[in-house]
């Protein structure tokens, strides 16, 4: 009998050491808030956390963002092309010198080729390796690009529609695939599917399953909607960016609870995003907390029909006067920031608004009173809001809290909670669509790194319904003037000048209820060290070491 | 017997049709973008336009809905609008997934549920059968879900017995049928057994009670048949519609395990339904519940034909 | 008899809830949220946004009895009505509505609830209307046999020899001896119906904030279960009781009228 427990435990403790990675590799184990592992094939989906994970992983742009420092914003670095330059005679065509000596993952060669490749893949519907469902979530990131023509071997010019001086930022979001590696997937797709789209279509599901790029890690093993497993590049262009853990995995959690739970039972070392109430246990067993600022914004955005209540500035002004952010940061275990405009003071963009939000609700109350508003004749305002979402922090908890406070105000706040993607896709509707129900503003967050995606789309008229984002119809000259003022800025002191005007007004005018950063929280194991929080949606995962 | 076995068995074809068409029409009177997933906040008109025409949503519904049923009768479910891959093939290997932790709720349900059960109707009356009793109708009062996070608090966090979520070191990819990999099925089996193991419970207690109440088994008794004998007899006579009650129960697991792998991160039917759900990705959505809704409609059959072979009395439908 | 205590106290609480409930279940604040059970003024603690539970749990059995009941009786009334047409009237009549039910019967109910509320939208309204749509194929089946039995019974031809309409056969004799029957059956769907219910507004599917409902309390709760963990498990234990209570109560009305189903 005892021998056969023994015999029973030696075999366990074989299997153990099975399944064990070799000796001495390092492996980081990461729960994601993502509940499906973002699209591998180089363009992933899932907002930033699909590029933090896999796009800035297993890929590299042709301008990268620099994430070293958790102290500054993070700013344009150089990636696969080493300068650009837009041509000073005719502002839409654009020079890009490439970065010699580079390889994909399968060994083959990167050039301006592969530029051309990866550009065509989104943007020219007669290619043979045009990928509809990647289009989405590149397009609309760098909506002036056209195309793009080989110079040399390693000078390529990428052609825009109107000058448009944000295309460098732009190109962060488009990551060069190995063109190679897509045509031996083409080349293995039986020869029984004859249709040129149904083999493309197989090519790059086949890729996705085992992509190339030229990235610091390689994909090694990828179990669809369980977990992604990528080891260390050390043949990676930058020396200095090779990784020093062996492997990654990447494991979706989409639940707050779960991943706080696989992080206290060892399952994982690093969750996303851990439950603001869970924060004190996690502390308590030794697990450390990482938060910084981020470039994202939690707002209401205001509906400026005819109709909405608030087409008054005061009754804007009041609602963000009246908000104790630090109440509300409290509520979320100390994780955000507050918010008192898009960008941060400090920010290259931020130009001094005059209008200075804080936490004053005797002078709320006042507007308001002026506004004809009192306690015993509250103003009534609809707010379509989501119970979950990509960047949406809690925002049931947050959106509930902005109803009593504001209640104070005179405000009488129904909330509309529907489901996200219904909200996400209202976004675009605007607030005259069906689907709004009637609202008075959205809360939908949003990334503020880029001046498109930050300001552009959200006060310039022609980006009202159903072109983008500017949900609530703003109209004012001011506003396009200031956008086109930054948009044919070239250089890059000028064009921040040009921005932080658009911030200042944008805030003076007050187009939103500015609530809360996100500052990216995350928990992790007291082995993990060398991580720096930047202030950014991204990680460098490369200077990471685990004891 | 034989014709009714074929009219019961060709019976499935219109229930099938019914049910593919109110997968169809379910998510297609859903409201929200169908490429909500593939298309950002703010996608051009003209981008929205090329998509919808791409994905073949610009065609009229029943023509759609023809194309998809042809396709599903060849076993192809379309490609998943959010990842690109082939539906099919994930939809077969999360229900295999599920049927791992359904099979084993089920043999543990089943078990203890069929002897809290006899127990309780064996001893009517008594204490046995009210604490019996008691703990079956609690496991049918139970929000599963919120006993299944109260156990990984419990085991898994505080004790560190257990894991948390997932299926295995490795993922359900390779998994392996030893302790590594059986560990992370013990929670949400035992989670998920609840239910069953209370009706289960319930049921044979009722069939149990009803034969022993019968003249017959006194008149058994005064012949002087043993009570192992007895036992044997309310065994056979209750095992049809008891096998019946288990077998809808088992289709009920598969169906409803959507709650209990959202909360164990476990990479089953229900856990994929829930992200369909969550990214509107109506291919994926429609496959999941049109496979599911059919192992359900094939298990009814199934418990159908076994239960008119262990018992030719009965004829349902 | 101590399950129906409970229960009285429970839907009696929630009838008068503005009259007994200590403070205001929708004002909160966050210096004092998520304090334990027995705290000055807060006997069962407050919630994530400082409000306070006991009020929460009286208002939210409105709801949740609401939700749970509702569907379950707006399904008595369709299934009936269906089960006894098909079942009288038989033949073509009969084949199309007991068919278009099996389609719907052949979804295990957690799966069509679901499938139906993730169409439909978060929101009370959906939740009733996708869980009333569960519980009609079984209701309607269980009215379907009984009238079916009861049809072929003596009497039903005596009526009708004598020259009874077809309505007043069916208003005396059938729905006499149906609706006993049904209705048992009924009872024992309100505890799937809570249950199901909370699954819907576990998921995000069900009730929406801020309003009080035991299955959503659970939800936003359940980010505490690291700070309060009894406090969260408060909606848990409620469900639990009145599920249990229903039960109960549907196993006593079964006995005593000695339905078999």
């Amino acid at each position: 009998m005892k021998t056969r427990v023994l015999a029973a435990a030696a075999l366990g403790v074989g299997l153990l050491a099975a399944l064990q990675p070799a000796v001495g590799q390092t492996v980081l184990r990461i729960g994601m808030t993502a509940a499906d592992i973002p699209r591998t094939l180089g363009q992933p989906d899932q907002g930033f956390e699909g590029n933090r994970f896999t796009g800035l992983t297993m890929y590299d742009a042709l301008v990268l963002w620099d994430l070293s420092s958790a102290e500054k914003p993070s700013v344009l670095v150089p990636g696969l092309a080493t300068e650009w330059s837009a041509d000073a005679a005719d502002r839409t065509k654009w020079t890009f010198k490439l970065r010699s000596g580079v390889r994909f993952h399968d060994g083959s060669a990167f050039d301006a080729d592969a530029i051309v490749w990866n550009v065509r893949k989104v943007l020219d519907k007669e290619a043979p390796h045009f990928d509809a469902s990647q289009v989405g979530v590149t397009a609309s990131r760098m909506p002036t690009l056209r195309s793009a023509r080989k110079i040399d071997a390693l000078t390529v010019e990428l052609t825009t529609s109107e000058p448009d001086s944000f295309l460098p930022i732009n190109l962060t979001n488009l990551f060069i695939a190995s063109p190679a590696h897509w045509a031996a997937k083409l080349a293995a797709v039986p020869a029984s599917v004859t249709d040129a789209g149904e083999r493309a279509k197989q090519a790059w599901t086949a890729f996705a399953a085992d992509a190339s790029g030229t990235g610091p890690w390689k994909m090694a093993r990828f179990v669809p909607r369980e977990r992604l497993e990528l080891v260390k590049n050390d043949a990676y262009w930058n020396a200095a960016r090779v990784p020093k853990v062996d492997r990654m995995v990447l494991l979706p959690m989409p639940e707050a609870n779960a991943r706080t739970a696989a992080l206290l039972a060892g399952q994982i070392d690093w969750a996303e995003a851990p439950s603001p109430d869970a924060v004190a246990q996690i502390k308590s067993r030794g697990f450390q907390i990482y938060a910084n600022q981020q470039p994202h914004v939690w707002p209401w955005q205001f509906s400026m029909i005819e109709g909405s209540p608030w087409t008054d500035k005061r009754v804007r002004q009041a609602a963000n006067l009246c908000v104790n952010r630090t109440d509300m940061k409290q509520l979320l275990g100390g994780l955000m920031a507050e918010a008192v405009g898009s960008v941060p003071p400090g920010h290259p963009w931020w130009g001094n608004p005059e209008f200075k939000i804080g936490y004053r609700p005797d002078e709320a109350k006042r507007m308001m009173a002026a506004a004809g508003h009192s306690a015993q004749k509250p103003l009534k305002v609809k707010i379509q809001v989501s119970a979950s979402g990509s960047g949406q922090m809690q925002p049931l908890p947050m959106n509930e809290y902005l109803q009593q406070a504001l209640r104070e105000c005179y405000f009488d706040v129904e909330l509309d909670v529907i489901e996200w993607n219904t909200l996400f896709t209202n976004w675009r509707l605007g607030a005259k669509d069906a689907s709004a129900r009637g609202a008075h503003a959205t809360n939908v967050s949003f990334a503020a790194m880029d001046p498109f995606f930050a300001f552009v789309r959200f006060v310039e008229s022609k980006m009202a319904p159903p072109v983008s984002n500017n949900w609530g119809f703003v109209n004012d000259p001011e506003f396009d003037r200031l956008v086109a003022k930054a948009r044919t800025t070239f250089d890059a002191a000028g064009r921040d000048a040009a921005l932080a005007e658009l911030h200042k007004r944008i805030v003076d005018e007050t187009v939103f209820l500015w609530v809360a950063h996100d500052v990216g929280p995350r928990a992790m194991s007291p082995k993990i060290k060398g991580f720096v929080p930047p202030q950014s949606w991204f990680v460098d995962f490369s200077p990471i070491t685990m004891n | 017997m034989l014709e009714y076995l074929l009219k019961r068995i060709f019976y499935v074809v219109p229930i099938g049709l019914g049910v593919s068409l109110v997968c169809f029409g379910l998510v297609h009177i859903a409201p929200g973008d169908p490429l909500v997933s593939v298309l950002p906040a703010d996608a051009s008109l003209e981008l929205q336009e090329q998509m919808r025409s791409a994905y073949g949503f610009d065609k009229p519904l029943p023509y759609q809905f023809a194309l998809w049923i042809w396709r599903a009768i060849n076993g192809d479910l379309g490609y998943s609008i959010a990842t690109g891959r082939p539906v099919a093939p994930e939809v077969w290997r999360a229900l295999g997934n599920t049927f791992m932790v359904a099979v084993l709720a089920a043999a543990f349900g089943f078990l203890v549920g069929s002897v809290l059960g006899f127990v309780a109707g064996y001893y009517r009356g008594t204490w046995i059968d009210r604490a019996s009793s008691a703990l079956a109708v609690a496991g049918i009062s139970l929000p599963h879900y919120w006993l299944g996070m109260v156990l990984v608090i419990l085991f898994s966090v505080q004790l560190n017995w257990l894991p948390a979520t997932g299926a295995g070191p490795g993922g359900s990819a390779d998994w392996v049928w030893n302790w590594e990999h059986v560990r992370h099925l013990i929670l949400p089996a035992l989670t998920m057994s609840v239910i069953p193991l209370g009706i289960v419970a319930r049921s044979v207690r009722a069939l149990v009670s009803d034969i022993l109440s019968q003249e017959f088994v006194e008149a058994l008794r005064a012949k002087g048949l043993s009570e192992a004998g007895i036992f044997a007899h309310i065994l056979k006579n209750a095992a049809p519609t008891g096998l019946a009650v288990m077998g809808l129960q088992l289709g009920y697991l598969l169906g409803g395990s959507i709650l209990i792998e959202t909360v164990f991160a476990w990479p089953g039917s229900g856990f994929l339904l829930g992200n369909a759900i969550l990214q509107r990705d109506l291919p994926l959505l429609q496959g999941t519940i049109l496979v599911l809704a059919m192992f359900f409609v094939t298990l009814n059959l199934l418990v159908d034909l076994v239960q008119t072979w262990l018992d030719p009395r009965i004829k349902r439908g | 008899m101590a399950c129906l205590v409970v229960l009285a106290i429970i839907l009696l609480a929630a009838i008068v809830a503005p009259l007994i409930a200590p403070h205001d279940p929708y004002r909160g604040s966050m210096i004092r949220r998520l304090r334990p059970i027995g705290t000055d003024g807060y006997p069962l603690g407050t919630d994530e946004l400082g409000r306070d539970m006991l009020t929460r749990l009286i208002y939210g059995g409105r709801l949740s009895l609401f939700i749970g009941i509702l569907p379950v009786l707006n399904a008595f009334v369709v299934g009936t009505f269906l089960g006894v047409l098909a079942g009288f009237a038989g033949g073509k009549t009969n084949m199309t509505i007991m068919r278009t039910i099996d389609v719907f019967y052949a979804f295990p109910s957690v799966l069509l609830a679901i499938a139906i509320s993730g169409a439909l939208g978060a929101g009370i309204f959906n939740s009733i209307v996708s869980l009333t749509i569960v519980f009609i194929p079984p209701i309607a089946r269980v009215a379907e046999s009984v009238t079916t039995q009861v049809r072929n019974l003596d009497f039903v031809d005596a009526a009708r020899a004598s020259g009874a309409g077809a309505f007043t056969i069916i208003r005396v004799h059938i729905l006499g001896n149906v609706l006993g029957p049904v209705f048992v059956y009924a009872t024992g769907l309100v505890s799937v119906s809570m249950i199901l219910a909370s699954g819907l507004s576990f998921l995000g599917l069900g009730t929406k904030p801020p309003e009080a409902e035991w299955g959503l309390m659970l939800n936003t709760l359940r980010t505490a279960i690291y700070v309060q963990p009894l406090v969260a498990a408060l909606p848990g234990a409620m469900i639990f009781a009145v599920s249990i209570c229903f039960n109960l109560f549907s196993d006593g009305l079964r006995s005593a009228m000695d339905v078999k189903l």
